[in-house]
């Protein structure tokens, strides 16, 4: 078995209007469109996601919340309907997937190594999130592809944010040595909004795009900042404002998708292709692609930079 | 009088999915007991506020009249499913939405197969309602509501229970102290976070056996912030906030550990 490999790292946010505007035929309601902007970016990462031909998606989503430990879906086939609990009008999707089950496993195992605390999951009724099933949808509406579900453990509210995005860094590692050893091509799935200041209420009609705009000011000029410094690949920098950015715009890059992918990638200072940017009810979300086979040269894995 | 009966009762599904671990007994106990007063005190309805039915934008009311299903809990799946099988009083419910629209609290009601009920809800109507006998009215914790929203949404369930002619249990689910042992331990020597916690975790017990409605109010605050309550302990505002005035008595049926956090069982007799 030939050394597995990290292809791309995609960051791809999960609102559920995303899904709701596109009408699949797997979610229930229907709309008359809404989003598009951020809807072409992702038809956008399809393509590029696609070239890739990829073995595997990895993804991390803040919406699978853990208190003890990282958990790793581990039944081979998981399916059911999601029904997002904040926006059940706009998501209730049938799902079907495959997992990796020996690349979950490998991954938990190699986080345990990294004195991480890590579970499998193995109840075949177990539902899975809305955000792992939008971020998966966006991506790959075929799902075709077998996934690996990583759930967010929360540690960097839990505890001190420094120490939560060091756990993030270690998750990241020990995922790009479960790759490394299995023999995956792999992408990884950053499910994370950037700035996360929202409107306390939703338009009559949620896809009236002449309500949509960003809730807040300072948020959308921090998400500018951080994405002009993604665009030029100043990985160090962004990693070194990236506790203030979280304070400061409320990002909900704190549940560490982020940082774990970025970790797994070893921080490279590639520029990331931004696919497009968007606000969903005021929050702000960018799809970006890190593909790491266009930059080999590039490609010595880094420790974290931080902000000391 | 439309407030029959009114519990503090524990949000963590362990006492429903391992019962049988010792330090869960108390509380399992302490459930059962909850659940044969609760019937004793004869109500027509159980109105739930769960701490972990979290929604953001507006206020959410359950609203699909039966409510079944195999939950499994996204933290505790190793130790299986929770069945559910419960009905909504829809009636008493869209009273209460029209109610807090009317007075600028956001209310929405939810009527959706397969809208994921939290483990909170699950575990309550499991001990204190067996076989779904009794229909529920069924509240969210709105992130962005404070003790005192959450206080004026239990309120409107008693008014509105008052002019629906209704008596309701009604249950506040959620624990106390909320520091949990991150890492893996023995559940058979599962014990409280830390002694800080369990001192304060008592002291607020014996100030709620106080049945000094204005001083427990008072120390909700400084306990939510000390204890890192559960969600700011706004379970005990629903409680105070449908309680009213005051309350008679109170008698904690059980207190434990639940991996590290601080859960109890307690009954309040308006
Ligand atoms: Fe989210």
């Amino acid at each position: 078995m030939s050394k597995g490999e990290i292809l791309a790292g995609y960051l791809a946010p999960h609102p559920p209007h995303l899904v709701y505007g596109e009408n699949p035929p797997q979610n229930e309601p229907r709309s008359e469109g809404g989003w598009e902007q951020l809807r072409w970016a992702y038809e956008r990462a399809r393509k590029t996601l696609d070239d890739l031909k990829p073995d595997v998606l990895l993804v991390h989503s803040p919406h699978w919340i853990t208190q003890v430990g990282h958990h790793f879906l581990g039944v081979p086939q998981l399916s059911g309907k999601s029904v997002d609990p904040i926006f059940p009008n706009l998501f209730r999707y049938s799902f079907e997937l495959d997992v990796d089950v020996e690349l979950a496993e490998a991954c938990c195992a190699e986080a345990s190594k990294e004195g991480l605390v890590a579970k499998m999951m193995r109840n075949p009724k177990f539902r899975v999130d809305y955000g792992t099933i939008t971020t998966l949808h966006m991506m790959r509406p075929q799902w075709d592809i077998p996934v690996v579900g990583i759930s967010a453990n929360n540690s960097p509210y839990y505890l001190q944010m420094e120490e939560g995005l060091e756990e993030m860094d270690r998750l990241g590692k020990a995922t790009r040595r479960a790759i490394e050893r299995t023999g995956r091509r792999a992408v990884l799935l950053a499910s994370n909004t950037l700035c996360h200041y929202h409107f306390s209420a939703e338009p009559k009609i949620p896809e009236d795009m002449s309500r949509e705009h960003p809730q807040n000011y300072e948020g959308y000029k921090w998400d500018m900042r951080i994405i002009e410094m993604l665009r030029r690949g100043e990985t160090d920098e962004v990693f070194r404002v990236l506790p203030r950015f979280i304070e400061e715009s409320f990002a909900e890059i704190k549940s560490g998708a982020f940082t774990w992918m970025f970790a797994a990638m070893g921080y490279p200072r590639i520029p990331g292709e931004l696919h497009g940017y968007g606000t969903v009810i005021g929050t702000g979300n960018a799809v970006m692609e890190w593909n790491l086979a266009n930059h080999p040269v590039q490609l010595e894995v880094r420790d974290r930079p931080t902000a000391a | 009088m439309p407030i029959v009966s009114a519990f503090l009762v524990p949000g963590s599904p362990l006492p429903m999915l391992k019962p049988d671990n010792p330090p869960w007994r108390e509380l399992v106990a302490a459930y059962g007991e909850a659940g044969e007063l609760l019937a004793a005190s004869e109500p027509d309805v159980i109105a739930i506020y769960s701490t972990q039915w979290m929604a953001v934008l507006d206020e959410l009311w359950q609203t699909r009249p039966h409510l079944v299903g195999e939950h499994v809990d996204e933290n505790w799946h190793e130790y299986g499913v929770m069945p559910f099988d419960m009905h909504i009083d829809t009636e008493l419910t869209a009273a209460c939405i029209e109610r807090t629209n009317e007075f600028g609290i956001r209310s929405k009601g939810v009527d959706y197969d397969q809208f994921p009920v939290d483990s909170g809800t699950i575990t309550a109507s499991h001990f204190l309602n067996p076989q779904g006998r009794l229909p529920l009215v069924i509240a969210a914790n709105n992130l962005y509501h404070d003790g005192a929203v959450t206080e004026r949404l239990a309120a409107t369930v008693r008014q509105q229970a008052d002019a629906l002619d209704r008596r309701v249990a009604l249950v506040g689910v959620g624990g106390l102290s909320g520091t949990i042992f991150r890492d893996d331990i023995d559940p058979g020597d599962d014990h409280l976070a830390s002694p800080a916690d369990d001192e304060e975790n008592r002291r607020m017990l014996e100030l709620m056996t106080a049945a000094d409605a204005a001083a427990l109010r008072a120390a909700l605050p400084a306990y939510a912030q000390a204890a890192k309550a559960d969600m700011g302990f706004k379970h005990m505002s629903w409680l105070l906030g449908g309680l009213g005035d005051g309350y008679e008595s109170a008698r904690v049926l059980g207190y434990g550990p639940t991996w590290g956090a601080g859960s109890a069982v307690v009954a309040f007799t308006p």
